[in-house]
């Protein structure tokens, strides 16, 4: 059982400020995943929780016990590092039961422990090896085993695909939900990759600056992000967001794209409490673009492609249409047959638009 | 008549641009070879002879006469003996003061820089200005420790009366000396410790011994061997230190080996046997060296 609450945390280092108020709540037995670009925030957070740094404002509840000033050795707490901080002159053997070291346990205990957790991730035949001869998949996997050798109340994981190459980083994604799912433990990791964020985490805060910006499941933060920083965040690619402005005249209220213009009555938020000429930001996904031909249902327009990037199974296509840049995502066959400086006809629906405001970013509706 | 300004360079002119690089380097082998090679060299071949310097006798070829009349001198074992609880005394406390040092500013302090410099002082200091200083310190009517002492007990403290007091005195004046230097390479050592490290093993909720067993001391050990092989060496060959302070007194308790070598050339003028006893330290302080050297390679290729 463990029920993790931050209240308001502030760090600074010097004049940099790191944590400016972080508040969250991570339910019992949750996968949370701490989304941000770099520097939002994310390891300052899982060290605060940890205990690793001393704050200069706010709580840390666990359970409803205050652990602010509860040392890191009481907190019982397991963290895998971005470096894994494996130790070196350690064997594998020995670094899985370092933290069992001072337990009390006996000896046969502690080495059926580790034998256990090593052929639960798979790393048996490097027990008698030093972290140095391990592979970058088995050095994570080491890691992990450290943290979960011992049942601690909760997990912390600060980036801990970041360091693994692709194909690696796509097997331990399953990796870890497996052993989410078999440890039922409470779990917050960091990453600064929103693929990771929203396929492992339950659900996932987004820091930005050192503070919460949203808290939501994948289909939350995808379908209806607060702000434009959200938006671009999550989701790749990023989601369009063209400049627009509200016009009004004798035929209607209307929303003014560089390329085309929409009925304010086909928005999916009400904008007639705005001024005319009140400047906001449409955002399309690049997947609600599609490329037409006699079907002009939604909102028609013609933009001329700049790059196209092929994906393999998908290609993105860079556009631009009347002085804004858009990103398409269409399929491999499709875009085998576009070439650069060539015009196409596209369509949208306004339904799944979602519009910001242009200065502050923020969410209509 | 005019000269052509584009002559044929003359024969030292090519010779020089030729060798150039030797040419510039030949003065300080001169004086290498004047002052140590040569003398090095022809003090090896006196120690196969009977010489005094102060004789007008010839030498004569006597063979090994020299070598075994030192090692089957029971003086020469007393001095290699005394020398022996020199190093063994003085390396260990180094070696702990240092350490206990290097703990010290590992840490970051206000003051930290200005306390290091003072602490690397006596290190760079020359080995006269110490030994004098040590001198003046034990000196029994005015000397600092003497004076102190007195204000406690009424009596004058003669510290170089007694030979462990005189050994204990030297040690003292050495390992003041010498510890910062095993500090400099046992700080070296902690602060390579990677900090993340600490912090997991915070999380892992470990001893503090354990934790300096497993993981600050592998950091150190290979420096810390080097730091009592470097002193070993160095303190086998104490000579400024007893020189100064108790010339070898009182009696001959704290004559180490190389004051001895000093007293046998040139002050019992047993000139061949000196070059003899002093060929025996020389293989000594290679055996060491290699040693030593045999350390460095190895934590070479760990790194």
């Amino acid at each position: 059982m463990a029920t993790l609450r931050l209240e308001c945390l502030r760090k600074s280092y010097g004049r940099v400020s790191a944590l400016n108020g972080v508040d969250l709540e991570v339910h019992d037995g949750e996968f949370f995943a701490l989304l941000g670009p770099s520097a939002a925030g994310k390891t300052t957070t899982l060290r605060a929780i940890a205990g690793l740094e001393t704050l200069d404002g706010g709580r840390v509840l666990l359970d409803g016990e205050d652990l602010t000033e509860v040392p890191v050795r009481r907190r019982n707490m397991a963290m895998v590092f971005q470096s894994f901080a494996l130790y070196p002159h350690l064997s594998t053997a020995n670094n899985l039961a370092y933290p069992l070291r001072e337990a009390g346990l006996p000896r046969r205990e502690i080495a059926k422990r580790v034998q256990e957790t090593a052929e639960l991730l798979r790393i048996t035949h490097t027990l008698k090896r030093k972290p140095a001869s391990l592979s970058g998949g088995e050095q994570q996997r080491l890691a992990i085993g450290r943290a979960i050798i011992r049942q601690p109340r909760l997990f912390l994981l600060d980036e801990p695909l970041t360091n693994l190459d692709a194909k690696l980083r796509h097997a331990m994604r399953a990796e870890f939900k497996r052993l989410h799912r078999e440890l039922k433990a409470t779990m917050i990791f960091a990453t600064p990759d929103q693929l990771e964020a929203l396929s492992m985490g339950q659900r996932v805060g987004i820091l930005r600056d050192g503070r919460i910006v949203q808290i939501g499941t994948a289909d939350e933060l995808y379908l209806g992000p607060r702000d434009n920083f959200v938006a671009q965040l999550v989701g790749d690619p990023p989601m369009n967001l063209i400049p627009a402005t509200l016009r009004r005249d004798r035929n209607g209220a209307r929303l003014e794209l560089p390329f085309a213009a929409i009925d304010t009555a086909r928005l999916p938020s009400s904008v007639e409490a705005f001024q005319p000429g009140t400047e906001f930001l449409l955002g399309i996904r690049p997947h609600d673009l599609r490329l037409v031909g006699d079907d002009r249902r939604g909102i028609a327009f013609e933009a001329e492609i700049r790059l196209a990037e092929p994906q393999g199974d998908i290609t993105i296509l860079d556009l631009h249409a009347g002085g804004a840049d858009l990103r398409l995502v269409v399929a491999e066959i499709e875009g085998a047959r576009r070439t650069p400086g060539e015009t196409i006809s596209l369509a949208f629906e306004p339904a799944r638009t979602r519009l910001f405001m242009k200065d502050s970013g923020l969410a209509l509706g | 008549m005019t000269t052509v300004a584009t002559t044929k360079p003359g024969f030292f002119e090519r010779f020089f641009a030729r060798h150039r690089g030797p040419l510039l380097v030949s003065p300080a082998i001169l004086v290498l070879v004047a002052m140590n090679i040569f003398p090095l060299f022809w003090s090896f071949g006196l120690s196969f002879y009977k010489y005094r310097a102060n004789r007008q006798a010839e030498p004569v070829f006597v063979w090994f006469d020299n070598y075994i009349k030192i090692l089957s001198d029971p003086v020469v074992w007393s001095r290699f003996q005394t020398t022996a609880i020199f190093v063994a005394i003085s390396v260990l406390f180094q070696l702990i003061v240092g350490f206990l040092l290097a703990v010290l500013f590992e840490k970051q302090f206000p003051g930290r820089r200005v306390l290091l410099m003072l602490v690397l002082t006596p290190m760079m200091l020359s080995f006269v200005a110490v030994g004098a200083f040590f001198r003046y310190y034990y000196e029994p009517t005015f000397g600092l420790l003497s004076q102190a002492i007195k204000a406690i007990t009424g009596e004058p403290f003669i510290i170089l009366q007694s030979p462990a007091g005189a050994i204990g005195a030297i040690i003292f004046a050495d390992v003041w000396m010498w510890s910062p230097f095993v500090m400099l390479l046992v700080l070296a050592g902690l602060v390579s410790v990677p900090k993340h490290l600490y912090e997991a093993a915070e999380i892992d909720r470990v001893s503090w011994w354990r934790r300096f067993r497993t993981i600050t001391f592998p950091y150190i050990r290979g420096l810390l061997l080097l730091a009592v092989l470097f002193r070993t060496i160095e303190t086998f060959k104490l000579f400024d230190a007893v020189f100064l302070i108790t010339e070898g007194g009182p009696g001959t308790s704290t004559e180490t080996i190389a004051v001895y070598v000093y007293r046998v050339a040139f002050q019992y003028f047993r000139t061949s046997e000196s070059a003899a006893l002093g060929y025996i330290l020389l293989f000594v302080v290679v055996v060491l060296t290699n040693l030593y050297l045999f350390f460095v390679q190895r934590r070479a290729r760990e790194t």
